[in-house]
């Protein structure tokens, strides 16, 4: 999955000569947090937090100061700013964030800006990817960390004509073992799990055959 | 005096089969009706037969290519393709002999339970074979071909001009229902039912919550996977009420699955009999209170046909005629005598069931916690409006 699937495409952006104020009204309307600032031919040239704004907003606890508000975006702006391409990959880009400890990236095309993402569109990417989104049952199989079980446990759900909605394989705590979790187009999956334990792998869910009712 | 309530039954409902292994089998209602009969319940004269309903009701809510592949499978036309763009021919909902037909005739009862209360004055009606939730437009889903519920839904629409209110109390997400009306704000559905991070289909999460002009018309509550009757009723209780006097229906349609229950074997709630008295209740209560007594009761899912299903629904019809003074007395000898033989299981002597029935659950406190905090998040949009 590449950055391009899940960007948002209408960016909401400040200009260097806005002031303070004004950005802050137009983050609180969105309901945003992130700014990125460009200039007339649409090049990002900066980009401000919500948490910037309110460095440089008067504290509450000093009536008198007028703080800064009337001061331009360019004065408190970042302009090293990181980007990412249409082209890269999801995982890439959420890498990028979690090492440089922001939660958003402004998405350019050669300097000009086309699209953002952030760590909402990210976690919402992995509701997506869990497959939770269609008619489909959750099944979690425990399997050994070696090549092939992927496809065993697949085989088996093929052989009940079962469509598999989305698969995800990570390693679980014991290193010698991996955790296999599919989302299957199905309701009644009880012969389906019969036909994995009989085979000899460890199914996590559904558990309630352990309740023996 | 006349009757207030009616009962919809023909033997044609039965034909809704897939086989004799699917754990979806119509016999529930055979051993319903005749639970009802031997406790005198029920009478040939308060029963009233299902229809078969038309192409042209199919087609108020489903597609024509889709009702064309059935027909077509019912005749024994089964291309591959058909599983994936049609949903027909899977494990879950296996091609059968004249399914077309047996799924027109449950739509059918359900719409006959819409024309006694519009057209002949009834305030209540039952259709035990209704309430399959899954159907989508254009495609069959969890042993669901035709949605009836839908389809009656968008009838009252039109022909009576309805607001209507739909309450799913199966423990599946009633996903159908709730897509066909996504966009709708005169049809409110309501759905309590096992959390989709555990159970099939995996939607109805609280903040589905409608579409467009729909917005704020759409409510669900996914329950923690071994919640208990308290935590259960508590649940459905607080937003029935809430949601009921915010929506002002005209009528109320309830979908009564009863595979909630700690014996269904599809799923992983702990419901037991009692939560089956208290449903019906509230909804008779709050449809005399709203709707003029308008309430319509289909069922739905309940794959403990022999322990669960015959005792769950008929407390849906002893409620709605007022007899449940019949609860005092034990399920009667004569239909244990009857069905023992058949049943893989021992059949319960009593209407409601002991505590003991399953082990004693460990995250309780947490499961009632969690599904408190979802409550309050279900109804977020109706606390925000009162304020």
């Amino acid at each position: 999955m590449i950055i391009k699937d899940i960007m948002v495409r209408d960016v909401i952006v400040t200009s260097p000569s806005s002031t303070i104020s004004d950005a802050l009204q137009k983050m609180e309307r969105n309901r945003i947090r992130h700014l990125p600032v460009v200039n007339d031919n649409k090049e990002i040239v900066g980009i401000i937090s919500d948490r910037d704004l309110r460095d440089a907003s008067p504290s509450i606890f000093d009536k008198k100061s007028e703080g800064h508000l009337d001061l331009p975006i360019e004065k408190i702006m970042i302009t090293d700013v990181l980007t990412a391409f249409a082209g890269d990959f999801v995982e890439d880009a959420a890498n990028t964030m979690t090492e440089n400890q922001i939660s958003c990236l402004p998405i350019e095309d050669n300097g000009k800006i086309i699209g953002i993402i952030t760590e909402t569109d990210l976690l919402y990417t992995l509701v997506k990817l869990t497959g939770a989104d269609l008619p489909s049952s959750r099944l979690e199989v425990e399997v050994e960390n070696k090549s092939g079980m992927l496809s065993n446990v697949a085989q088996i759900i093929k052989e009940h004509n079962i469509n598999i909605h989305s698969a995800l394989v990570y390693p679980a705590t014991n290193i010698s073992k991996k955790i296999l979790v599919f989302r299957v187009q199905a309701m009644d999956i009880r012969p389906l799990t019969q036909a994995i334990i009989s085979s000899g792998y460890r199914v996590l869910w559904p558990s309630n055959l352990e309740m023996n009712i | 005096m006349k009757n207030e309530a009616a009962f919809i039954y023909s033997p044609e409902q039965l034909y809704y089969k897939f086989s004799d292994e699917h754990p979806f089998n119509q016999k529930r209602l055979l051993l319903t009706n005749d639970l009802l009969m031997e406790i005198n319940a029920l009478n040939k004269q308060m029963i009233f037969p299902a229809r078969k309903a038309t192409d042209e009701e199919l087609l108020l809510i489903h597609d024509k290519d889709f009702i064309d592949a059935v027909k077509k499978a019912s005749d024994g036309y089964q291309p591959s393709s058909y599983t994936t763009t049609f949903g027909i021919g899977t494990e879950d909902t296996p091609i059968f002999p004249k399914m077309h037909d047996a799924a027109a005739w449950l739509v059918g009862g359900t719409l006959s339970a819409v024309d006694l209360i519009f057209e002949h004055g009834y305030k209540h009606t039952l259709n035990l074979g209704g309430g399959l939730h899954h159907g989508f437009r254009g495609k069959a889903s969890g042993f669901c071909i035709y949605n009836d519920s839908s389809i009656a839904i968008e009838y009252m629409r039109r022909k009576y001009k309805a607001r209507v209110l739909y309450v799913d109390t199966d423990a599946h997400h009633g996903d159908g229902v709730q897509w066909a009306f996504y966009n709708d704000p005169n049809v409110c559905t309501l759905s309590l039912h096992e959390s989709g991070r555990f159970l099939f289909p995996g939607t109805g999460n609280v903040n589905e919550r409608g579409h467009g002009e729909g917005n704020g018309y759409s409510f669900n509550v996914p329950l923690e996977a071994f919640t208990e009757d308290e935590s259960f009723l508590e649940s459905y209780e607080t937003t029935f009420r809430e949601i009921v006097e915010y929506f002002q229906p005209d009528i109320i349609l309830t979908q009564n699955g009863v595979d909630a229950h700690c014996y269904d074997p599809l799923t992983h709630l702990c419901g037991t009999m009692s939560i089956y008295q208290q449903i019906p209740k509230l909804a008779h209560e709050l449809a005399h209170k709203y709707c003029e007594g308008r309430w319509i009761a289909v069922g739905g899912g309940g794959y403990d046909i022999w322990r669960v299903v015959p005792r769950a629904w008929s407390l849906i019809w002893l409620e709605m005629t007022g007899q449940t003074d019949l609860l005092e007395n034990p399920i009667p000898k004569e239909w244990l005598k009857k069905w023992e033989k058949e049943s893989p299981v021992p059949l319960p002597k009593t209407w409601f069931d002991n505590k003991d029935i399953y082990q004693k659950i460990p995250r309780k406190g947490e499961i009632n916690i969690k599904n408190e905090r979802t409550v309050i998040k279900a109804l977020k949009p109706i606390y925000e409006t009162l304020t």
